[in-house]
């Protein structure tokens, strides 16, 4: 089957580096899938579930925030934080959404708010994530 | 002879300090280079993709895109909380001044140093908020790339620049200043400009969303890469104090142990004189 190289980095590292048959995104605009020859795109992304096809099997992750780039056949993702389902720790992402649902009623002004929200969204995704099958 | 036992204890005891800090420094460094060395890709892809994104776009509706009339610069300009580490702190400074001596700049300064660098100099200030480098967390960088870029869009500063000191071995550190914005292709030619690009949402919107993650994501890496260049040059200088210390404690022995033999000799010589008397 036809590729693109997928390059996948955070802060915290580079997540993938290599062959990819397709790769699904939710972008701010809603979930994005691209296959190989994709034209030349540029978008940013918002919290979501990522997943992605390697050698016909198809891997979860979580993706949040961060830049998508797509050049001649080569796709970057630049994501603030990249997680792969298999190194999501459940219980602690669901003390954490515990924490920040918390968080969120106790956030007063708007920034703090709108803040919070993300991050609730972020963990619920997570959580949400972890537990699909 | 008094005087150069004191001297040996003072000298002693410094090393004692120099040592000690050096310790310390190498096993913070460890985890330090580690973060860096994670942030690294991630840090490289984000300046040169988004600048490459800057150089094929010929849509210029984004403020980020265009280069206009600078009357102020910002500086992000990072420095350790700390000295004694070579000169790790002034040689940042200098290629600021150098950099920014015809320029109206405003600073944000990262580490105690810094800002009384500022203080000293009489360096107009953003905000002091972020004045501990070591305890820099992510969410204080979005903070300063949200702040930048809306100050940017606002129109009330025209540049801005993140001073930084890249890690490029353990012996060896070089201080550097990036331009983040306006977005300038530092390998303009190589792209034509009419290249298709689809843009999700359009490019005003989506340069909107992106600049403040990317100007955070660059004061990450910037922040990551100097605090592992600072420990790494605070190894060296106090391990070169140490050094140094060593030398003077055996020099000063060696200078204790002549004089403490001249006097055993004098006294001898005294008793060998007055016995043959006797």
């Amino acid at each position: 089957m036809a590729t693109f190289n997928l390059k996948i980095f955070s802060p915290y590292g580079v997540h993938f580096e290599g062959e990819a048959e397709a790769i699904t995104l939710r972008t701010v605009t809603g979930d994005v899938s691209i296959w190989p020859n994709h034209s030349n795109t540029v978008t940013a992304l918002d919290v979501g579930r990522c997943s992605v096809v390697i050698n016909g099997e198809k891997r979860v992750g979580v993706c949040n925030r961060g830049l998508l780039n797509v050049t001649k056949n080569n796709v970057e993702v630049l994501a603030a934080t990249f997680e792969w389902k298999e190194d999501i720790d459940l219980e602690r992402a669901q003390s954490e959404l515990e924490r920040r649902k918390k968080e969120l009623a106790d956030a007063k002004d708007e920034k703090s708010i709108a803040r919070a929200k993300i991050r609730v969204k972020r963990e619920l995704i997570r959580t949400q994530v972890k537990t699909e099958n | 002879m008094k005087d150069i036992k004191l001297r040996i204890k003072s000298v002693e005891n410094t090393m004692q300090i120099t040592k000690a800090m050096e310790l310390v420094a190498s096993s913070k460094l460890k985890k330090a280079r580690d973060r860096m060395e994670s942030a690294r890709p991630y840090f490289m892809t984000l300046f040169n993709t988004l600048n490459d994104i800057a150089a094929y776009t010929v849509d210029f509706s984004s403020p980020f895109l265009v280069k206009r009339p600078v009357k102020k610069s910002a500086y992000v300009l990072i420095a350790g909380d700390r000295g004694l580490a070579g000169g790790y702190n002034n040689n940042m400074f200098k290629l600021f001044t150098a950099h920014s001596q015809d320029k109206n700049a405003v600073v944000i300064p990262v580490g105690k140093k810094a800002v009384d660098f500022c203080k000293r100099r009489n360096i107009e200030i953003f905000t002091e908020e972020y004045s501990q480098v070591e305890d820099l967390s992510s969410a204080d960088c979005t903070d300063i790339g949200d702040l930048l870029s809306d100050s940017f869009e606002k129109g009330e500063i025209d540049e801005v620049f993140i001073c930084y000191t890249t890690f490029v071995s353990m012996l060896s550190q070089s201080p550097e200043i990036i331009q983040v914005l306006p977005l300038v292709s530092v390998n303009a030619d190589t792209y034509q400009r009419n290249t298709i690009t689809e843009y999700e949402p359009d490019p005003e919107e989506l340069f909107h969303m992106l600049v403040p993650q990317f100007v955070t994501g660059l004061v990450y890496g910037a922040v990551t890469e100097s605090w592992a260049s600072e420990l790494a040059a605070r190894r060296t200088a106090m391990d070169a104090a140490s050094k140094n210390a060593q030398e003077m404690v055996s020099g000063l022995s060696l200078q204790y142990n002549r004089a403490r033999q001249a006097a055993i000799t004098q006294e001898i010589t005294e008793i060998v004189a007055g016995a043959g008397e006797g």
